[in-house]
């Protein structure tokens, strides 16, 4: 049991803004004062603190085989020896960090669960193992079906029932949480050498285009009623003027409405709003992106935001990144051309000088700030866009304006003619900040006890060294940037993770997953179940997918 | 101070000790206390080298088989180290300047990555001499490699300034993906400059050219399949 007294709270979910409360845990959960002995309790004194729920981190990538190959292929990365194998285990890795290190430095930070963005379906038995190896977090992973030859046969057909009965069954099959998107079509089209420009371009053989995909899949979705909406990573990304592409994407799902979250997620939008017709006259199409998602309400985004520094391009999207490493001439590597989907890995480093990598970092910053707070979600699309261990960086460029202007004027003066950053007086608050990092992604996962203080939320909890009434972040800056980075307390599941910052106890999150297979006739896709695996997949129908018994902590999420 | 070192037995396994000629300037408490890695094991300096002072240069005298010792001279930027013997892998890696010599042969990776200095081997060296370490983008960037017998594969590769110079014969794959700088080989070798991109290979005796170079005036240019225009000549 666990007494937080005094502490300055701020949960946007329950509408508490920089209130003093006590906060009481008992079994893993948030409590009511009556529900604990005050006497047994271990007392935290969170005088002038703020107290937040654990961060949620809805998109990252976290575990599986492209991040596992980016290890590989990057010997330099493996090179800075993190921490030594003693009380806690051997982390390396600069930003492609191995499991472990995943979970400390997240809860270093104050986060608490982390969803892996794209998870290959054959590959999910190696996805679990993975995610099993990062401690502290809770996890989920989504599959990725916009490739999959299934889901276009299925459209194809224009057959929902046979489409929400396989996205049941393999979510299922892989112990996945939702449904992931990523490119529709264009990476099967890349099996045969090119990749889709619109959303009517057609898919080779079975004819169905990234239209009728994503509306689909939106469709099975939401009749399905899965806890996370479907979350896409648009076509075209990375190409000068796909913000078009992006806005076109989003009206899909115009008119369609959930009482409880969004009903699109698009995620990374940085690498999908640039306006222009070639990395010549590449400039932001933010503005575009902002307004549009801003007068809707079924429509939430994460930033993609690019970090200054090393990072390492990752995606399900293997014919963008073809296209970086033509771009860039870095080596790389193509994962999975065989299967569901594919993977490219590219090594890439974002430096401040250079007029486009300056334009990526200017547009994250301008979706952040243009766009409501409670349609946009902090990311870095670890480890595409750089380290998620700079979200505090992130943090305090959306709250203040003058370090904006500071870090302007180490970028390429490209930013000034190219996108609106520098004009934008915004200055997001610490309670929208809050937001977008913990109640904002909580919600759009579906996740109910998490991203928040209520009553019978899980107990995961940072504790952070400002006072939110007196601290003033657009003047303060530095002391935000340094405190969201030095948590005085992370709390996961009751226990106490890490204390002034350091690391102080190694405790395993649960692997959470859904089950809608009630909710569907399995009769209605065994025979094609059947024929696909006699025909065309390398591993027999009954060895497909993972059991949850082979998963360390499995929690199933059963859809009503 | 001159430091002189002296292995009190054969190795069973590597030592990793990155001794530079800094360590003369040091205490003789501190330099018995120095950590260096014996196999798994951390273990002091003092417990597996007799340690002698003399003299007052900043210099570091190395007697006996060296040759299981990892690491010498890891990053110098001054001094001088002269090992009466052979010596293990990485020698001089890094290295910022002063000089290295070695009387008997060095083991792989000598000089990677180095930026300025002088080592030379009066014996032979093993492979990737100069080289960049996998996963980084360049090898040597400056100073001199002089090696008085033959040398191994991989000689200069992702080579961007600087000179290896080997009096005798080297193997395949010198200079691969070399930006700049010059290797010059007097005997013998195999494959030469494959994506070279720039910079000098001078050879003197007899080599392998690959097809992606085309002739030019004194030698050889390329490779063209990655647009270089890396320089073969012939002495």
């Amino acid at each position: 049991m666990l007494w937080i007294k005094n502490g300055i709270v701020i949960d946007p979910k329950n509408g508490i803004e920089g209130e003093k409360m006590d906060i009481f845990v008992k079994e893993g959960k948030i409590v009511e004062e009556s529900e604990v002995n005050k006497e047994e309790c271990k007392v935290i004194d969170a005088s002038n603190k703020l107290v937040v729920a654990g961060g949620v981190e809805m998109h990252s990538h976290i575990a599986g085989s492209k991040i596992n190959t980016g290890r590989s292929m990057r010997p330099e990365e493996m090179r800075v020896v993190r921490n030594v194998a003693g009380k806690f285990r051997a982390v390396v890795g600069r930003v492609l960090l191995t499991a472990p290190g995943i979970g400390y430095e997240y809860a270093k930070m104050g986060y608490t669960t982390a969803v892996e963005a794209a998870s290959p379906p054959i590959g999910s038995p190696h996805t679990h193992e993975e995610l099993d190896a990062i401690p502290i977090l809770d996890k989920a992973a989504l599959p990725v079906f916009g490739n999959w030859h299934f889901v276009f046969k299925f459209v194809s057909e224009k057959d929902q029932e046979k489409l929400q009965a396989f996205i049941a069954w393999a979510i299922e099959r892989t112990k996945g949480y939702g449904v992931k998107i990523v490119n529709p079509g264009g990476v099967e089209k890349w099996m045969y050498g090119s990749n889709v420009r619109t959303l009517d371009d057609e898919v080779p053989i079975y004819g169905v285009t990234p239209r009728e995909i994503i509306t689909e899949v939106v469709k099975a979705n939401e009749a399905l009623n899965l806890p996370h909406c479907v979350h896409i990573h648009c076509n075209n990304l990375g190409v000068p003027g796909n913000y078009e592409t992006t806005i076109e994407t989003m009206k899909l799902v115009s008119g369609m409405k959930n009482e409880n979250r969004p009903v699109l997620h698009v995620t990374h939008v940085q690498f999908n709003a640039y306006a222009g017709s070639s990395w010549r006259d590449v400039s932001s199409g933010a503005e575009e992106i902002a307004k549009y998602v801003n007068k809707t309400d079924n429509i939430t985004i994460d930033m993609g935001q690019p970090i200054f520094g090393h990072a390492t391009a990752m995606t399900g999207d293997a014919p963008f990144q073809f296209t970086l490493h033509r771009l860039t001439g870095a080596r790389w590597s193509n994962k999975d051309t065989e299967i569901e989907g594919g993977a490219g890995i590219v090594p890439l480093v974002y430096l401040p000088k250079n007029p486009v990598h300056a334009l990526q970092w200017a547009i994250g910053l301008e979706l952040g700030l243009l766009i409501d707070s409670d349609k946009v979600v902090i990311s870095t699309d670890w480890p595409n866009g750089g380290p998620f261990t700079e979200y505090p960086y992130i943090m305090a460029m959306l709250m203040s304006k003058r370090m904006r202007e500071k870090e302007l004027e180490r970028v390429s003066p490209y930013v000034q003619k190219a996108s609106s950053l520098p004009a934008i007086d915004t200055e997001k608050t610490l309670y929208e900040v809050i937001k977008m990092s913990r109640s904002l992604p909580a919600k759009i996962l579906g996740m109910e006890n998490k991203g928040h203080l209520g009553v019978g939320a899980d107990a995961d909890i940072a504790i952070y060294d400002i006072n939110p009434n007196e601290v003033d972040p657009s003047v303060e800056y530095e002391l935000i940037n340094k405190a969201f980075r030095k948590p005085a307390y992370t709390i996961k599941g009751g226990e106490i993770v890490v204390k002034d910052g350091e690391l102080v106890a190694e405790t395993w999150g649960r692997t959470f997953w859904v089950d809608a297979t009630k909710k569907v006739s399995m009769e209605a896709i065994e025979s094609d179940l059947d024929e696909y695996f006699q025909n065309y997949y390398s591993v027999e129908r009954i060895n497909f997918g993972v059991d949850e018994r082979w998963v360390k902590k499995p929690a199933r999420l059963e859809v009503k | 101070m001159m430091l002189i070192l002296k292995p009190k037995k054969d190795f069973e396994v590597s030592v990793e000790a990155e001794i530079t000629p800094d360590l003369a300037e040091k205490s003789e408490e501190e330099i018995k206390n120095f950590e260096v890695w014996y196999g798994k094991y951390k273990v002091k300096l003092g417990e597996l080298f007799e340690i002698k002072k003399e003299g007052d240069e900043k210099k570091l005298v190395l007697e006996g088989d060296f040759s299981r010792v990892k690491w010498i001279g890891r990053g110098m930027p001054d001094g001088e180290i002269i090992v009466k013997g052979s010596v293990g892998a990485h020698c001089g890696a890094f290295m910022s300047g002063g000089k290295i010599v070695v009387e008997g042969n060095a083991d792989d990776w000598l000089g990677a990555e180095m930026s300025g200095g002088e080592i030379v081997v009066k014996g032979n060296a093993k492979n990737l001499v100069g080289c960049a370490y996998y996963g980084d983008l360049e090898g040597m960037k400056g100073g001199k490699i002089l090696i008085e017998g033959n040398a191994g594969n991989y000689i200069g590769e992702k080579m961007a300034g600087g000179e290896i110079e080997i009096k005798g014969n080297a193997g395949d794959f010198v200079g691969t993906e070399m930006k700049n700088g010059t290797i010059i080989v007097h005997g013998d070798c195999g494959f030469v400059g494959g994506d070279m991109k720039g910079g000098t290979i001078k050879i003197g005796g007899k080599f392998d050219l690959l097809p992606s170079f085309k002739k030019a005036e004194d030698g050889w240019v390329g490779d063209i399949n990655v647009g270089g225009e890396g320089k073969i000549v012939k002495i």
